[in-house]
């Protein structure tokens, strides 16, 4: 427990750097770890895109108590507030832009060009497995351990001294993101925003319903949107019934309710 | 949290130092970018156009003076980031110098009967109701001008960054707009998104490779800064595999943006979708400041491990070279064709900055101010040359095109002389200045290649030449189209300075010399 | 183990919330009327009209995007807001000048958004 908690900024001081892990770091590693793996591999193998996005955001927070619990607290907070939150969020908005069923065409536009690109990248893990495996890891510079102890405070004074430059010149980017998401997807009106008055007026030269619609049986004998309301004459009105869920095939007749019956066999006639 | 934290800490910290005078021609335009941003938000929709032009060639041209006055600088400034020395300085005015003639071409409506080069309304589907409307409304998309000068600011820090962090936040600001702005073409939109997406998906993966890159050289060296990895170079007693590994994949991100082969895929594809003026600036300005962070981190912060980074180096160049001008012969579209000869003429830079001297840095810093001239004012002639359809980019339509306008088809020819590296012309003496850098660099092979693949490059070159002044005019309507004085400015001062760095080069050479030490 | 302590009104609160759900979701279940039908199993629309699904699942409109990516604009803001805040105290004047500095440039942006047409919702 004490290394989970000296992650956290104001206590860090007080718990000095503890190289084994504590029995509470342990209980989180084997409690969290599993989660982790299992968000993983469900991540692959989920049929739904969405889910998959969720349980990536599950993945990604159980890195995010891991990194707070290795005293790294700015680290956890960024994979929390920018993935968990930011990335994902993105990443929900385009699978729902282009669709949440959509699937990739699975034809090669390119003939053979899924395998050169499966060797390839093989050929690069290799390659940077092997070579950053056979460095004897620790006795680099920036491999040693850092000072760990005030990150957050250590992140400011950096950020705000040594790179102010480029924390200012961030904000050059987050200013062409927004020119570049309204030049991209905001289509402003060449014409002036018809009045209410103007699309009234439109709503009459057209004709049709002017009135409010019809509501459904609300107040008939059943009080469900998927029976029809019932017109003085005692027969029921198509206007009030949804067409959506009457193309469903989700609407009832009256009479069909009253009698439960009957409602299983007319189901067929509908 | 905070009496805790406050106890935490002993020193409070001391307030970073910043040379505002030293950084003046980044903050001019980016204040002039923000300026813009401003007019976007608050002038009329009828002022927009007249402010962002102003304020845009306003603020260049007051980068352009303060680049001026801080000629001689050599120090680094910014609490460690950015360097001003000479390289910074030749290189932040030739940006500035391409950004002024890339502006005046992006402003140019009197070419396309709808408004500039860019779309009306990038938002609207192409061939949709939308479409038709936004261009009936006669608007256009004065973002335009802001965004080119968030990547210009972009283009003056790569090259004067001092550490890899900053560079690459550099390299973002200036490849974010620039990935936006080739999706704005105002004709063949599909084309032009097409190009906006493959740019941004390769670019944004090969940043990766570049941040990849510099945690390697972090793990390796404790240090960002390109003179702290310069120390523990010189430290170290051989090649070590983090520092291999770091090295080459920095350089992936940085050849990448240089469009040297294997990494050249998006040019001719972006070349040819973005809009005309764009690909002009592009190709021109990108390439001096991409050039620039290149040399800036091969010599200051790997200078010490030369010899194991010029073999790769070697064999990017002679591949880079061969690819370009083979491909380029096999082109039909004028954009593409040139896209092709860029990747080229990359190549032949790439030799000079092998030489890993003093008189390679001058020789492609040189080459870069040449080639720049030449390519904007290239893509300028190109705008000209159109159809019912808009630009007729296709080699046939150029048949014949000497005979109805010599004029332009003539600047044109000026041009891809100096692209194939004729005496007389800029390209000449660039070309002359990178080979015996090389030469005396020790990379004779690479300058056999160079000049085998020049006569390769230069038969291409030739053969638009006699197409347009020995083949029969096609009746298609193609004709060329009489510009505005902005294009025509554009125009007349890239030919001029293609013929002045060719017949009179000694003073920019001696400039380019003078101003070849990085500062360490 | 005593600081454990500190974090226990939290570890309270997770369990008032936890509970407090749970709760609701159970007991609407148990103690509301049972009337089944299709129309009302369908998902619930905050009174608005059943549209019909389009082929693919239904898309969303690209002006979603304009909202998604302004949050991430504030969002990466808040990035740099946290070390800021929590070392506030040590950055002095120069802290504060430079976080306004950067704010002030961000809401260039956001004014722009706003002023034209973005923030609408028509």
């Amino acid at each position: 427990m004490r290394t989970i908690l000296a992650g956290l900024p104001g206590l860090a001081a007080a718990t000095a750097t503890a190289p084994a892990m504590g029995t509470g770091e342990v209980w989180l590693f084997w409690i969290l770890a599993p989660i982790a793996v299992l968000a993983a591999l469900g991540m692959l193998v989920a049929k739904k895109a969405v889910h998959s996005a969720l349980l990536l955001a599950l993945v990604m927070f159980c890195l995010a108590v891991f990194y707070i619990a290795e005293q790294a607290p700015f680290l956890g907070i960024v994979q929390i507030v920018v993935y968990t939150g930011a990335v994902m969020m993105l990443f929900l908005f385009v699978l729902m832009l282009v669709g949440v069923d959509s699937s990739d065409s699975l034809v090669e536009t390119l003939r053979g060009q899924r395998l050169a690109g499966l060797l390839a990248g093989a050929g690069f893990a290799a390659l940077l497995m092997g070579g950053i495996g056979s460095a004897a890891l620790g006795t680099r510079a920036g491999l040693g351990p850092q000072s760990a102890s005030r990150n957050v405070v250590d992140i400011a004074t950096l950020l705000f001294t040594r790179y102010t430059w480029a924390f200012e010149i961030t904000s050059a980017l987050l200013i062409t993101a927004a020119l570049g998401t309204m030049v991209l997807a905001h289509r402003e009106r060449t014409a002036p925003r018809p009045t209410q008055r103007e699309l009234s007026e439109q709503r009459f030269r057209s004709g049709g319903q002017l009135t409010p619609l019809p509501a459904p049986g609300v107040f008939a004998r059943h009080n469900g949107v998927h029976v029809p309301g019932l017109l003085p004459d005692g027969t029921p009105s198509e206007l009030s019934i949804n067409k959506v869920l009457a193309a469903r095939g989700d609407i009832r007749s009256g009479q069909e309710l009253d009698t439960p019956g009957i409602a299983a066999s007319t189901e067929e006639e509908k | 949290m905070s009496p805790l934290t406050s106890s935490v800490l002993t020193a409070t910290i001391q307030a970073p130092k910043i040379e505002y005078s030293q950084v003046a021609p980044m903050l001019i335009v980016l204040g002039a970018a923000v300026l813009g941003v401003l007019v976007e938000a608050f002038a009329a929709r009828r002022l927009r156009y007249g402010l962002q032009l102003g304020i845009a060639l306003v603020g260049l041209l007051a980068a352009l003076v303060s680049v001026a006055l801080l000629a001689g600088a050599h120090h680094i400034v910014a609490m460690g980031a950015v360097a001003v020395d000479g390289p910074t300085l030749f290189m932040q005015g030739s940006i500035l110098v391409f950004a002024v003639l890339g502006v005046l071409t992006m402003a140019e409506r009197s070419l396309d009967p709808g408004g500039t080069a860019f779309a009306a309304q990038a938002a609207s589907v192409p061939g949709s109701t939308a479409e038709r409307d936004a261009v009936g409304a006669g608007i256009m998309q004065t973002e335009v001008f802001p965004l080119t000068m968030f990547a210009v600011s972009g283009m003056l820090l790569f090259p004067a960054s001092t550490d890899l962090l900053t560079m690459f936040v550099a390299l973002e600001v200036l490849s974010l707009p620039l990935y936006l702005l080739a999706g704005m073409a105002r004709r063949r939109r599909l084309l032009s998104q097409e190009a906006a997406l493959k740019y941004f998906l390769l670019g944004a993966f090969s940043s990766t490779f570049f941040l990849y890159g510099v945690a390697l050289l972090y793990g390796y060296s404790g240090s960002i800064s390109l003179t702290g990895i310069a120390d523990a170079v010189s430290g170290a007693t051989g090649g070590d595999a983090l520092l291999l590994i770091g090295t080459a994949l920095v350089s992936v991100g940085l050849l990448f943006k240089l469009g040297a082969a294997p990494f050249h895929s998006w040019t001719p594809d972006v070349y040819q979708g973005a809009p005309t003026p764009l690909t002009g600036f592009m190709a021109a300005a990108t390439k001096v400041a991409a050039f620039g962070a290149l040399l800036r981190v091969l010599y200051v912060a790997l200078g010490g491990v030369r010899w194991d980074w010029r073999p790769m180096m070697w064999a990017v160049a002679i591949l880079t070279m061969v690819v370009g001008a083979v491909v380029a012969i096999t082109q039909t579209d004028v954009k593409r064709m040139l896209a092709y000869s860029s990747i080229a003429h990359a190549g032949f830079l790439l030799t000079g900055v092998i030489a890993t001297s003093r008189a390679g840095l001058s020789s492609v810093m040189f080459y870069l101010l040449a080639y720049g001239f030449s390519t904007i004012g290239a893509f300028a002639v190109v705008t000209l040359v159109r159809n019912s359809g808009g630009e007729a980019t296709h080699l046939s339509q150029w048949a014949g095109l000497g005979r109805r306008s010599p004029l332009v088809a003539g600047i044109f020819t000026l041009f891809l002389l100096a692209f194939a590296g004729i005496p007389l012309t800029s390209g000449f003496t660039s070309k002359f200045a990178v080979f015996s850098a090389a030469m005396a660099g020790g990379a004779a092979p690479l300058v056999v290649i160079g000049v085998l693949v020049s006569a390769v490059a230069a038969f291409f070159y030739v053969r638009v030449i006699v197409l347009m002044f020995f083949s029969e005019p096609v009746g298609d309507g193609t004709s060329v189209v009489l510009p505005s004085a902005l294009t025509t400015i554009a125009i007349t001062v890239g030919a001029a300075m293609t013929v002045v760095l060719g017949v009179l080069p000694g003073w920019f050479l001696h400039l380019a010399d003078q101003a070849a030490v990085f500062v360490r | 183990m005593r600081r454990v302590n500190v974090y226990a009104p939290i570890l309270v609160l997770g369990l008032l919330s936890t509970g407090f759900a749970v709760v609701s979701v159970v007991a609407g279940s148990l103690t509301g009327p049972k009337r089944y039908n299709r129309a009302r199993l369908d998902a619930y629309e905050c009174g608005i009209e059943p549209t019909p699904q389009p082929v693919g699942g239904g898309r969303f409109p690209v002006k979603y995007y304009l909202t998604a990516m302004l949050f991430i604009i504030f969002d990466i803001e808040i990035i740099f807001l946290y070390p800021w805040a929590v070392a506030f105290d040590s950055l002095g004047l120069f802290g504060l000048v430079e976080m306004v500095l950067f704010i002030v440039t961000v809401f260039v942006a956001y004014a722009y958004v706003w002023r034209r047409g973005g923030l609408d919702w028509d």
